[in-house]
């Protein structure tokens, strides 16, 4: 699979389900890659998965690709760990025992044949596995949003005012399943320019019939005294247990933190990334500008940034498919994964 | 016949519970505490696991669940016996994966890596019948009734720790937590304790007599004097009714007050609560009952409408130290407990 059919494939997911996560889109990507590839070694595979990776990002230049990423490059070393491929000779202390006995050079050509066989069967037998195992952890994480839905509705009382930030499709389905147990809310929107995609969330509310008011990025401080509660989606989870999200959600937070308002993050366990901003300088440029920003423009502090870093200690509590999280749990998570 | 017996005994023992707690809830019978709670109910399960009929973990696990629903739907407030019915949920998870001879240390919590790693669709249906099953469950059982005996003696362990000398001391109420670990270091140190009464039912003046028995210093205030007497007091004690997920509290009214003037004091606020008040609930309960109401008599009844909730909730960042039977504990780190005592699976029943 080459570049432009890798591109093509992972536009095509995206346009094929605009509801799924970006991250999924680049998962499934992989995967797919992974089945067609033709390597012979791990590390090979490894390496051509990182280069496929790399050629996503610079289509799509969110964290939440990168973390998708970054977590199937994990799911093979730890799937190929299990099943121990080695290609190396000196693993196989029988063929170094026949080497020195065998005389005929045949009998040594037929041997190594065989050896590079059985090689061969076991990297295929691996990426069997490792297919099957993919397959199986894409259903699980489709089914990630039902359950951060299912966990965070409670929170929803009737009669609540809640505040969200532009257009997250975790938060919409959180909100649908709170309107489907037939509580009582209303939702102010933040507009949330340079994209407006707060206009979108909106439409999507009003479908549902939920009373839904836009209100300008600047009116979040004039608007919290009537809200109750804040929700927010995240394109990616750090691991201090802070978020990376639209630009706007860091002023949100301080302004809900200034008027007490519990300030509730819900994202999927996918979205985990392993960054450790400490401040906003701190994220990587490659997050916060558009993959064609990048591409395109020589002096980037004439851009606008499209994320900010929001620190763990202006969020109340976090909904993620592993259960409520507090953001001290987040970086627990991150290590029994990666360490 | 012992079978029959058996049943309509354990039917008529869970009975007796049920009906003890109404009406412990009600304020008509004794007020019992939680430590006496978790202990009935954890006897309680021990007697279902060994008397009740099943054949397999699955069943077992069913026949608690079932019997907890109801034992919780009769006192939704007296949240230890939720957890005691949780923990010895665990314990039998624990016992059948031992039985099975696989190690369920990895496979116990939700995690990234076990949704990167497992094999299959995890359904773990407990169906295996184990003969020794039931001797281990018993077993455990009594190990954690063991440990329900000694946490408020390991909690006043480690009150020499905490209290020096000359220090003062304030705390609300009555915890019978708090009473000990007071106690306990006064036997080496010299200190003095202020009580807030805690209105209406003043269980702070049974509290201060207490511990002027035992030969502490102890002074009454009223709630309405908690901030003004606060700027001389060098840390503040509590305990709970229950410890939330989020390493918030939930207790007695008037504890939040007390810790609101702790922080814009910049006073350590310390809770002594043994780990079977730990809960897998989160955040603000909504349903604070106010099942207390208070006695007015005259015209004033008819024109007014009373409010008495029995409990405060005391967000995470008002605290700064749990003392438990286990040691000490920021807030942040609950959660980690929290883990380590229930299976996610159990935080519904």
């Amino acid at each position: 699979m080459n570049e432009e059919e890798l591109v093509e494939y992972f536009r095509a997911q995206m346009r094929k389900d605009p509801d799924m996560a970006s991250a999924v889109a680049a998962i499934r990507t992989l995967l797919e890659f992974l089945k067609r590839d033709k390597g012979e070694t791990i590390l090979g595979l490894r390496e051509s998965l990182t280069g496929a990776t790399d050629c996503l990002t610079g289509v799509d230049s969110s964290v939440a690709v990168s973390s998708g990423g970054e977590l199937f490059l994990r799911f093979i070393s730890l799937t190929s760990l299990e099943h121990q491929v080695s290609g190396l000779p000196g693993t196989r202390p029988f063929l170094l025992h026949s080497w020195t006995r065998s005389s005929s050079r045949e009998i040594l050509g037929v041997k190594l044949v065989t050896f590079v066989n059985s090689v061969r069967q076991d990297l295929s037998r691996c990426k069997k596995v490792m297919e099957e195992r993919g397959e199986l952890f894409l259903e699980k994480i489709s089914m990630s949003r039902a359950k951060v839905a299912k966990l965070c509705h409670t929170f929803i009382k009737d009669g609540a005012k809640i505040l969200t930030h532009s257009y997250s499709r975790v938060v919409l389905r959180v909100l649908e399943k709170a309107a489907a147990e037939k509580k009582r809310f209303s939702v102010y929107v933040t507009e949330s320019q340079p994209d407006s995609a707060g206009r979108q969330m909106a439409d999507a509310l009003r479908k549902l019939n939920v009373p839904v008011t836009v209100v300008l990025d600047a009116a979040v401080g004039y608007v919290l005294e009537k809200v109750d509660l804040v929700i927010v989606g995240a394109e990616g989870v750090v691991e201090s247990g802070g978020i990376i999200n639209k630009i706007g959600t860091y002023q949100m937070a301080v302004c809900s933190k200034a008027h007490n308002k519990p300030f509730y993050v819900v994202a999927e366990s996918f979205k985990f990334v392993r960054l450790y901003p400490l401040n906003q300088q701190d994220v990587p440029d490659k997050f916060k500008y558009k993959a064609d920003t990048l591409k395109t423009v020589k002096n980037l502090s004439e851009e606008h940034p499209m994320i900010d870093y929001t620190p763990p200690s202006l969020i109340t509590l976090l909904f993620t498919d592993l259960g409520v999280l507090t953001p001290s749990a987040v970086s627990d998570e991150l290590i029994k994964l990666y360490l | 016949m012992p079978g029959p017996d058996k049943e309509t005994d354990l039917t008529e023992r869970i009975e007796a519970f049920l009906s003890d707690l109404k009406r412990g809830g009600s304020g008509t019978g004794p007020l019992r505490g939680s430590a006496e709670t978790a202990r009935e109910t954890t006897a309680l399960l021990r007697r279902i696991t060994a008397q009740a009929r099943w054949s397999s973990a699955g069943d077992l696990m069913e026949i608690i669940r079932k019997e907890g629903r109801r034992i919780t739907a009769a006192q939704p407030s007296e949240t230890t016996v939720g957890n005691m019915i949780r923990r010895v949920l665990k314990i039998v998870r624990e016992e059948y994966a031992r039985s099975r001879g696989s190690s369920e240390e990895t496979d116990q919590q939700e995690s990234l890596h076990k949704l990167l790693t497992s094999g299959g669709l995890s359904e773990e249906n407990f169906r295996q019948h184990f003969a020794t099953l039931k001797a281990n469950v018993i077993e455990a059982i009594n190990e954690l009734l063991t440990e329900l005996e000694g946490t408020t003696d390991n909690i006043a362990m480690q009150a020499l720790e905490h209290i020096h000398s000359n220090e003062v001391i304030m705390t609300i109420g009555r915890s019978r937590t708090v009473e000990a670990f007071l106690k306990d270091a006064a036997r080496k140190r010299k200190f003095h304790v202020i009580v807030a009464e805690c209105a209406p039912f003043c269980q702070g003046h049974e509290m201060a007599t207490s511990l002027s028995k035992a030969g502490i210093e102890t002074t009454v205030i009223a709630d309405a004097a908690i901030f003004a007497v606060m700027s001389r007091v060098n840390k503040v004690i509590i305990g709970t009714q229950t410890v939330l997920a989020n390493g918030g509290l939930r207790a007695v009214n008037g504890t939040h007050t007390l810790a609101l003037a702790a922080k814009h004091h910049s006073t350590p606020l310390i809770v002594c609560a043994p780990m079977f008040k730990l809960s897998p609930q989160v955040g603000r309960l909504s349903s604070l009952n106010s099942q207390f109401t208070i006695c007015i008599s005259g015209e004033i009844l008819s024109k007014v409408n009373v409010h008495c909730p029995v409990f405060d909730y005391v967000p995470p960042e008002l605290i700064t130290l749990f003392i438990s039977n286990i040691g000490g504990h920021a807030p942040s780190y609950i959660y980690r407990l929290m883990s380590e005592l229930y299976h996610p699976e159990d935080h519904e029943l």
